[in-house]
């Protein structure tokens, strides 16, 4: 079964908007990024990720929130859709496949 | 975020320009919240790290989020205005369209119909002037052929001597080639059995075949018309004597004396050629007896000449050859005081006047009359449609206004209602060809002509649908503008009443459209009564119970006896023998000399050969002297004049008896003058006419007792077979002939009257359209009307009372276009009626009272209504 290709940047920012629960938008994305992973990444790739995210399915958006602190312009909030967790749930249920077929001692050695 | 040291949020705010360009170039899908996200992250930074490292990270992420980095976002909501090129707004289109139709059957109906037929009388008309227009066209170098005619004052002749062709074409070296035709004469033909006399018979020179570009379907186009004992005839004589037998190479015999041999069988003569012919004789045939042609003569008219001329002469240059020819006639003929002109051969048909020429030509006139009258017809089918749908709008109103609140631009409604025109004009025209299909043969025996509709002619089937496209267009036109300019707001609230500009227009078209039906109606009973005029017009001869036979074969030699055997039986005893027949006397000569005759003149006289009975036989009066007489032996050199030839040479009745004239050369003395009597069509004036005396023959007419004429033919015809039993015996009536001279007028006035008839059909069409739809919209008011004590009459009358003011306007317009149209076409005849008062009355009449009965079962349908029923339902 050929299902959608999720890259390493998209799985990241789709937990980020399943951590951020109801929360996530493009500032709070950006921050979480950085606090949780260090990583530090321009707004226009995470706005970009964020679309493409919800071109394949993963997540979806809707219009809300205005505050005064943003001049009264609204925020995209993004949710996880019902196909966004179930692509995560393949790809962790695949890792820890994977991680007990690796024998005992491979990793260790290497690692140090 | 929390930064509790800045207790009062004072907003920060990035670079102004930065912001600018963001809001410049970002997508405008997401830029209300991307701006949101970067001033917010811009706070963030600004309270973290200061306010360079916020400037500096806000410009980096601007950037990031400029194209060609950011990615557009398409969402499901994506939705620009459909455009109304897009299918399912086609689909749409097509299906309001339809059920437009179909719901509103009565309209569709009438639309359809009033469009059909006058989509289906207008191809036919115009069929009939393209047909018109493609005469002689089809000769490979039509622009290069002339004919050369001759006139001499007023009149003009389409014939030119025997020796010009060849004489022309060999000084000139502009004329390329030359070809003499005779003019058409009867023959007796015999071959296998079968004996006819034919009258479309030519005798033309060799090179007949190259010069015209006629088609020779058997024989060999080079060598056909050298041998003068061969004979060229049409496939249809062919089968006519041959059957299914071949017929080249066959004897086919002439007048029981002469033999020729079929050297080529040519295709029917194509119905659009001016020269319409059975039998084609090599010249050389004719000029074994032929004086002129022997001779080469320069001053007898007796022959049709058309001249080639070279490829790259403008019809400028050709008409600036007429000096020279006139020049080289004048060198030929010192005394000859004709003029010469070129005619260029695909003009001939249509703009031809000529006297002497061959027969069956066409009328321009009638060409552009026939074309304006199509037009007109289109025209009032086209109004039908506009001023329907235009007062049907009432009901679309709703429809237009959920339109326009969904989105619809103006533009995308005009495309709505134009196509939906179209769709219209469309159905129109597969029906309307269906009907010229169906009424085709009937027009073609109204016309007289083989037309035909080719649906594989592409170039015809463009024609079609433009016609239908351009209806469709501008019947389209006018609704669609008034359709798409309703105010949604006003339209939904119900608040909308008709302007009182689209009201006018429709008025407007309503009498158009009865300007037009009202002086098509005016114009063919003007036509009517002329041509009755002519019928009935005293020609200065009793024409009816006259018939004739032309003398033929033996009867010649046998004149004498012939005579005497008709004089023997009192049935055919009131007879005369002439040289021609009275109705369209076709030779005149210019070698008149009268004493005071004014060198310069260039008076041309016809002149006809009678015998002694001629003026009690015809009923004519002698105005002064006598007739030619038995008792008189010196009266072959005699001559009797008409009193116009009087008037012209100068005399009057008390000088005119005695005096000496010379004819043709031949002097004698006037015995006697007759009374004015018409001689040609009646298009033309009673010109001068000199009388001699008839002693070799031409044809008897016999003045018939009423109610012996089927016994007089009888004897004839016995009297015929006794004295010439090799040639089949033929009559005519005299009456018929003169009748015969004017089929173009009365095939036109056939034509008109169908035509108009079908104008006032279409408009009434329309008119009860409309007068249903008032009634309908009226409903309510004749309802209260009537119970408020209103009759019948008075709520008919209230109805029908617009309908009537239109019409009665329309007659005011109608009449004076239709008196000034018809007085010029009644310019044509010399002799033609005053256009009476009471023919404007009588189709005023007429157009009132069919509109009036339009009108009225609509009106009274609507006054007999019962007012409860339409009141009730609120």
């Amino acid at each position: 079964m050929r299902r959608t290709y999720l890259g390493e940047f998209e799985e990241v920012v789709l937990l980020m908007v399943a951590i951020l629960d109801g929360e996530a938008y493009g500032v709070t994305v950006s921050q979480a990024l950085e606090e949780h992973t260090g990583r530090l990444v321009t707004f226009g790739t995470v706005h970009n990720t964020l679309i493409r995210l919800e071109e394949k399915g993963f997540v979806s958006s809707e219009l809300g929130g205005a505050t005064a602190d943003r001049g009264g312009r609204r925020k995209r909030l993004f949710k996880v859709t019902a196909l966004g967790s179930r692509a995560l749930q393949d790809i962790q249920e695949l890792r820890s496949h994977l991680w007990q077929l690796v024998p005992p001692n491979a990793l260790k050695i290497s690692g140090l | 975020m929390n930064a509790p040291e800045n207790r009062p949020e004072k907003p920060v705010q990035p670079p102004r320009w930065a912001r600018w360009l963001l809001t410049r170039l970002h997508p405008a899908e997401t830029l209300e919240e991307v701006e949101g996200d970067l001033d917010e992250l811009y706070t963030y930074w600004y309270r973290r790290a200061g306010k360079t490292q916020a400037t500096l990270r806000y410009l980096l992420n601007v950037v990031s989020v400029l194209p060609p980095f950011v990615r557009k976002r398409h969402t499901q909501k994506d939705h620009s205005p459909l455009s109304n090129r897009h299918p399912d707004m086609l689909r749409n289109y097509f299906k309001v369209a339809w059920r437009n139709i179909i719901r509103q059957k009565t309209y569709s109906i009438l639309n359809i119909a009033g469009l059909s037929i006058a989509m289906a009388s207008s191809i036919l008309i115009l069929l009939w002037v393209q047909n018109e227009l493609s005469y002689d066209r089809f000769h490979r170098n039509s622009e290069q052929l002339y004919r050369l005619i001759c006139s001499a004052g007023d009149f003009r002749a389409a014939v030119s001597p025997a020796g010009m062709g060849s004489g022309l074409q060999a000084e000139m070296p502009e004329i390329e080639a030359s070809l003499r035709l005779s003019k058409s004469s009867t023959h007796l033909f015999e071959a296998g059995g079968n004996k006819f006399e034919e009258k479309r018979v030519f005798f033309a020179d060799s090179n007949f075949l190259q010069f015209f570009s006629f088609d020779l379907l058997q024989g060999n186009a080079k060598t056909a018309m050298r041998d003068p004992g061969g004979i060229l005839l049409t496939e249809e004589m062919a089968e006519k004597y041959y059957g299914t037998e071949p017929a080249l190479g066959k004897i086919i015999r002439i007048n029981n004396k002469e033999n020729f041999i079929v050297a080529g069988i040519l295709a029917t003569s194509p119905s659009n050629s001016h020269l319409q012919f059975d039998f084609i004789i090599p010249m050389a045939a004719l000029a074994k007896s032929n004086y002129d042609l022997r001779n080469n003569v320069w001053d007898r008219f007796n022959f049709y000449t058309y001249l080639q001329f070279n490829k790259n002469s403008s019809s400028v240059d050709i008409q600036n050859h007429i000096p020279r020819i006139q020049q080289i006639y004048k060198r030929h003929n010192s005394d000859g005081k004709i003029d010469f002109q070129l005619q260029p051969l695909t003009s001939i048909h249509l703009h031809s006047d000529l006297q002497i020429d061959v027969p069956g030509h066409g009328n321009i006139q009638y060409v552009n009359i026939f074309f304006i009258v199509a037009l007109f017809i289109i025209a009032v089918g086209c109004i039908n449609f506009m001023n329907l749908s235009t007062a049907h709008s009432a009901r679309r109103t709703k429809e237009v206004g959920m339109r326009k609140v969904v989105g619809a631009t103006r533009f995308q409604l005009v495309g709505q209602f134009l196509s939906e025109a179209l769709i219209v004009s469309f159905i129109s025209l597969l029906i309307a060809v269906g009907v010229v299909y169906l009424f085709m043969p009937v027009f073609n025996t109204l016309t007289e002509k083989k037309l035909a509709v080719h649906l594989q002619d592409g170039d015809l089937l463009i024609k079609l649908v433009g016609i239908a496209f351009i209806t469709g267009i501008i019947s389209g036109s006018y609704p669609a503008l008034f359709l798409s300019g309703f105010r949604p707001v006003s339209v939904l609230k119900g608040k909308f009443t008709f302007a009182g500009g689209s009201l006018l227009f429709r008025n407007g078209l309503v009498i158009a459209q009865f300007v037009v039906a009202i002086v098509l109606l005016i114009g063919t009973a003007v036509v009517y009564n002329q041509m009755n005029f002519i019928k009935n017009k005293n020609l200065g001869f009793e024409k009816s119970n006259l018939l004739y036979t032309p003398m033929t074969g033996d009867l010649w030699s046998k004149l004498a006896v012939y005579k005497d055997a008709l004089r023997q039986n009192p049935l055919t005893s009131n007879f005369s023998v002439i040289s021609e027949l009275p109705a369209a006397l076709i030779s005149g000569t210019i070698d008149v000399e009268w004493e005071g005759r004014d060198p310069n003149s260039q008076v041309v006289i016809p002149s006809i050969d009678v015998d002694e009975n001629f003026i009690d036989v015809f009923k004519m009066k002698i105005l002064t002297g006598r007739s030619f007489s038995a008792a008189f032996k010196g009266d072959s050199s005699n001559y009797m004049i008409n009193e116009k030839a009087m008037q012209v040479m100068g005399m009057n009745a008390g000088n005119a008896v005695g005096k000496r004239i010379s004819f043709g050369g031949t002097k004698g003395t006037i015995i006697g003058v007759v009374k004015d009597f018409n001689f040609k069509s009646l298009q033309y004036v009673i010109e001068p006419l000199v009388l001699r005396l008839n002693k070799w023959g031409g044809l008897v007419m016999v003045r018939t007792q009423p109610d012996n004429t089927e016994a007089t033919i009888k004897v004839l015809e016995g009297i015929n077979q006794e004295l010439n039993p090799a040639y089949p015996f033929t009559y005519h009536f005299f009456d018929k002939n003169l009748d015969d001279l004017y089929r173009s007028e009365q095939q036109m006035g056939r034509i008109f009257n169908l035509f108009a008839a079908l104008a006032i059909f279409i408009s009434c069409l329309g008119l009860y359209g409309l007068s249903a739809f008032m009634a309908e919209q009226r409903t309510k008011e004749i309802g209260v009307r009537k119970v408020l004590g209103a009759s019948v009459t008075g709520v008919v009358a209230l109805l029908s009372k617009d309908f009537l003011r239109l019409v009665l306007i329309a007659i005011v317009i109608a009449s004076p276009i239709a008196w000034y149209t018809m007085n010029r076409w009644l310019q044509s005849f010399a002799y033609k009626i005053d256009i009476q008062w009471w023919l404007f009355v009588l189709a005023s009449l007429l157009t009132i009272s069919i509109a009036m009965l339009t009108v009225s079962y609509q009106s009274i349908k609507a006054a007999l209504m019962n007012p409860v029923k339409s009141l009730r339902s609120e």
